[in-house]
């Protein structure tokens, strides 16, 4: 019982990073119509800017939140410069567009940082935490937090804020919002900067434990795929409890399902996206759209 | 009546693609005036709201209080006081009929911001149903519970022309007529100017102080309201031929008066109209 506790927690805490790029992906695809594949790779710039940025003397409390507004602001000239050209284009180009900027970060990263993996120090310490027999480590659960913590301030941005509601209607309908005259390009910058932000907590929230490497995001973002699909596409709240579900599932068949260890556990998301395709295409949390005949 | 009008269309021509649809179309909305836009369908009515607030690119003058409109976007148009109820009603479905009409009493000019609250509150009294479904996703109300809380988000965002295109559009008759005593009101209570684009000429007519009549993309009339009450009028202005009586053409171009809606003379065609 203990040990199938702690492969739940375990589960969890890997979980939350799924659950920071898939409310990223969810973001993104809500206002912009598109399914950004290079989110994870904005996240892995992240960590690596974070990395460098601790390397070079800064504190990781500082370098943390320099990484995090940097990538906002990337994620803002990202729509800006790339997506915005495109934008009416169709669903594909904007897939190819995703794709292409998959490769070309990718690239750019190994070329800065070289293709060397690399250990990020955890800022919580080596210690673990936790009660009895069941134990986590302390950057598994600082970890969990900070992903937490930020995806709350999101939650709180979209549903209480004057901005917040202004970027659900540009996600709801551009056409009637901009007869309002809400400024429709700059909430779907806004947007990219918010995901650019939250991805760059998860990255960094995953960079010690993963190591750093330009890869070290390809997995979790088929994972936030999974998790973004179980949950709904349309649903923030849907994309976070679909992360922590991908999350335990793999950490739980890994461990339980026979033969199933290592790199093979990434079938588990994949059976999970196949299921939820099939019998609930809107996801867990999404809505079909309410529009009545 | 002799001050420059608040919205002035001047020679405005729009076309979709290679295809011209407005030709060469002038009108002028005054201070505190509702003008009927009719004209059978394709005759270009919603090309030209669409073409006053901006969302398709046009030729020729345009201007709101003097202003030129036509080096404006969408948004712009919005913010400088164009407020448009789309065909369709184009509300968030997906969020609450309140924030629906938060996000029009976003839209209002910063001075009137410490009114929003009792805006809302006569919104509310002008169509209680908004306030009791305020938690409702708009998705979910009717179509004329739609075209509700459409007028009134536009409303809220204290346009000084607002523009509303086909409201009746697949709407019970009761709804319609409900629709249209609230449209009635709304120049004196919210002191804005209406340009109502309407295939339900009867009803509009009754409620409007002008109309003008398009036809295949220009404007065939444009007289005052009352004018067009007669059938004969209103028939031989939708098909551009010369009206029968053309000594009251004259009388009322002159100088257009406006009309009480309560007043307006009924005749069994009206009441045909309106029931369907």
């Amino acid at each position: 019982m203990t040990e199938f506790i702690q492969q739940i927690l375990a589960g969890l805490a890997a979980g939350v990073v799924y659950a920071g790029l898939a409310l990223a992906l969810g973001v993104v695809f809500q206002g912009t119509g598109m399914l950004n594949l290079a989110q994870g790779e904005l996240a892995t710039l992240s960590a690596f800017g974070a990395w460098s940025l601790v390397e070079a003397g800064m504190s990781f409390w500082l370098a943390f939140p320099a990484a995090v507004l940097l990538s906002a602001a990337l994620g803002a000239a990202v729509e800006r410069v790339l997506v915005r050209p495109v934008e009416g284009a169709g669903p594909m180009v904007l897939l190819a567009a995703g794709a292409a900027m998959l490769l070309g970060l990718n690239a750019l990263i190994a070329l800065v940082w070289d293709t060397d993996p690399k250990t990020f120090a955890s800022p919580f310490g080596a210690s673990s935490v936790g009660v009895g027999e069941i134990r986590l480590t302390s950057q598994q659960v600082g970890a969990a937090v900070l992903v937490l913590v930020t995806m709350g301030v999101i939650a709180a941005l979209f549903r209480f804020t004057p901005v917040g509601l202004k970027l659900r209607a540009v996600a709801t309908n551009p056409d009637s919002a901009r007869l309002l005259g809400v400024r429709t390009g700059r909430m779907l910058a806004l947007g990219w900067a918010l995901a650019g932000a939250v991805g760059a907590v998860a990255g960094t929230a995953a960079a010690p434990i993963a190591g750093l490497s330009p890869e070290m995001m390809a997995g979790p973002l088929l994972l936030a795929l999974a998790a973004a699909t179980l949950g709904g596409m349309t649903s923030r709240g849907g994309a976070v409890v679909g992360g922590l579900i991908i999350g335990v599932a793999g950490s739980l068949a890994s461990r339980y399902v026979p033969g199933l260890g290592g790199d093979l556990q990434l079938v588990v998301p994949f059976a999970v996206i196949f299921a939820v395709l099939l019998l609930r295409p809107q996801g867990l949390f999404g809505r079909a759209a309410t529009v009545r005949a | 009546m002799t001050s420059e009008p608040l919205l002035r269309v001047d020679g405005l021509t729009a076309r979709y693609g290679s295809v011209q649809v407005l030709h060469d179309v002038s009108l002028d909305v005054r201070e505190g005036e509702m003008v009927a836009l009719l004209g059978a369908n394709g005759a270009g009515k919603t090309t030209l709201l669409r073409a006053v607030s901006r969302v398709v690119s046009t030729g020729g003058t345009l201007t709101l209080d003097g202003a030129d409109l036509t080096r404006l976007d969408t948004i712009g148009a919005a913010r400088a006081g164009i407020g448009h109820v789309p065909q369709g009603r184009g509300t968030f479905g997906e969020l609450t009929v309140e924030e629906n009409l938060r996000l029009g009493s976003m839209g209002r000019p910063g001075s009137l911001r410490g009114e929003a609250e009792s805006d809302l509150e006569r919104v509310h009294e002008m169509f209680p149903v908004l306030k009791e479904m305020r938690r409702r996703p708009a998705g979910a109300l009717s179509g004329g519970q739609q075209q509700m809380l459409a007028l009134g988000r536009a409303l809220l965002a204290r346009p000084r022309v607002l523009l509303v295109d086909e409201p009746s559009l697949g709407l019970a008759p009761r709804t319609t007529a409900e629709l249209f005593e609230a449209l009635a009101g709304i120049r004196a209570s919210w002191s804005t100017a209406v340009l109502l684009a309407e295939q339900n000429a009867r009803l509009s007519l009754r409620v409007a102080d002008r109309a003008v009549v398009l036809a295949r993309g220009g404007v065939a009339r444009s007289c005052a309201a009352s004018e067009l009450s007669d059938e004969a009028e209103l028939r031989a202005a939708y098909l551009g031929t010369t009206p029968v009586r053309t000594t009251a053409a004259k009388r009322g171009s002159a100088e257009p008066a406006p009309r009480d809606p309560g007043t307006a003379p009924r005749t069994d065609t009206d009441a045909e109209e309106a029931s369907r």
